[in-house]
């Protein structure tokens, strides 16, 4: 059974404290290619969550059979197993968003906030906690997905989801084009980085500054 | 020594991984196989029909698709070029001609309706594109589709010209999709070359 709190620290770890994308800045190729309409950061954020927790789940559970020396293409094999299962799904079940993510699923295979989590804890946790992990850290690369995806779908199409929104889908907005191209990713990610990790800097010097 | 250690365990437990969860993808696939064929011969017989004169509800169903199609399309023939024929109480109403080239991303796939006359164009779509959404993937909307309707091909090099928001249009040109250069100029040009072979083959053949 899970100890409590090492599942809260898990989770807030993976959310906030060692945020897999403004911590430590990972999957960020994913993360600057689908951002630009938010149903496709929404269906690739599932897939990475789905990919994470359970290639996290898989490796733990044959952590203590896997030779070393073939760990990693364990751990590969264990990824692309998972991400072929999603794309030939999406394949089948909802063609049209398989259609629009082109080969960014096939993709997920490469991201190393997967890799990055089976080796530096599923290797050496049980297999729940490791599940935990994955999909939290999933998780949290898809909050600050939906964050940048957000800004550029409205800001570059005046809808979020496809709904047009007030004002920004009215002749008064001038839409910024550049926000659905990959120099609006660039500048949207940088933007929102840049407040996450102040916050987040903040927030410590305010913990030290009560500790002293 | 235990047996994680033997020089022959890495071998063996790397041929069952793979095995085992390979075996399951391929069952996987298998299981899925069939719904992924339809899907794609949906999304073409979907394409034809909407680039052609017929009444196709937004929310057809796959069924439906199907069974419209089978209904007005037949296979093309040599007097048709390649081209699919849509037939009405056994006459012609207008051709189906396949489209294919590069897009700026990736290869776009579409079909564009010519009506008897060989002259007119009565719609066009696309049921493969990886263009960029909102800017060059703006060529499946309607927006940009509705301006094909009612265009004629012209007697010259480019049949259809694709202009800048700019040029003023004739009954030949439709507009570009604004701030996607890439995608309409490279759409322009593989539509207008295999327009071009169409309308020399037709000739040839009729």
């Amino acid at each position: 059974m899970l100890g409590k709190k090492k599942t809260k620290d898990v989770v807030l770890d993976a959310l906030w404290g060692d945020n897999p994308v403004f911590r430590q800045v990972l999957g960020i190729c994913s993360a600057l290619a689908v951002t630009n309409l938010v149903i496709n950061t929404v269906v690739m954020s599932v897939a990475v969550i789905f990919t994470t927790a359970l290639s996290s789940f898989t490796v733990s559970l044959l952590r203590k059979y896997t030779p070393r020396v073939v760990r990693m293409m364990i751990e590969t094999l264990i990824i692309a197993f998972y991400v072929i299962l999603f794309d030939q799904a999406l394949k089948a079940y909802w063609p049209d968003m398989s259609r629009s993510l082109g080969p960014y699923v096939g993709l997920i295979i490469t991201n190393c906030i997967i890799m990055g989590r089976a080796e530096a804890f599923a290797n050496a946790n049980p297999p729940a906690i490791s599940f935990v992990d994955g999909f939290f850290s999933g998780a949290g690369y898809a909050i600050v997905l939906l964050a940048v995806s957000v800004v550029r779908e409205l800001l570059g199409m005046g809808s979020i989801l496809g709904i047009p929104m007030p004002y920004f889908s009215t002749g008064l907005w001038d839409r910024w084009i550049i926000m659905v191209m990959p120099p609006g990713a660039f500048f949207t990610l940088a933007i929102i980085v840049w407040i996450l990790r102040s916050v987040k800097l903040a927030h410590e010097a305010k913990i030290q500054g009560a500790k002293k | 020594m235990a047996i994680k250690e033997k020089a022959w365990y890495p071998i063996v437990f790397m041929f069952i991984a793979t095995l085992f969860f390979s075996a399951i993808l391929i069952a996987f696939g298998s299981f899925t196989r069939q719904r992924v064929q339809d899907n794609e011969r949906i999304a073409f017989e979907r394409a034809v029909l909407e680039a052609l004169p017929i009444d196709l509800p937004l929310k057809a169903s796959p069924p439906a698709i199907h069974t419209m199609y089978l209904e007005y399309i037949k296979d093309s023939t040599d007097a048709s070029a390649g081209a699919l024929r849509y037939m009405k109480n056994d006459s012609l109403i207008a051709y189906a001609l396949p489209l294919e080239g590069p897009g700026f991303w990736a290869q776009i796939r579409g079909v564009i309706g010519i009506a008897a006359d060989k002259k007119t164009i009565t719609g066009i779509s696309f049921y493969e594109q990886n263009e960029t959404p909102g800017l060059g993937g703006e060529i499946v909307k309607q927006d940009f589709r509705n301006q094909f309707i009612g265009k004629l091909l012209a007697d010259k090099d480019i049949p259809l010209e694709i202009r800048m928001q700019s040029v003023l249009l004739d009954e030949s040109s439709v507009h570009a999709v604004t701030g996607a250069t890439q995608t309409s100029t490279r759409l322009g040009r593989f539509m207008n070359d295999q327009l071009m072979q169409w309308l020399h083959a037709m000739k040839e053949t009729n």
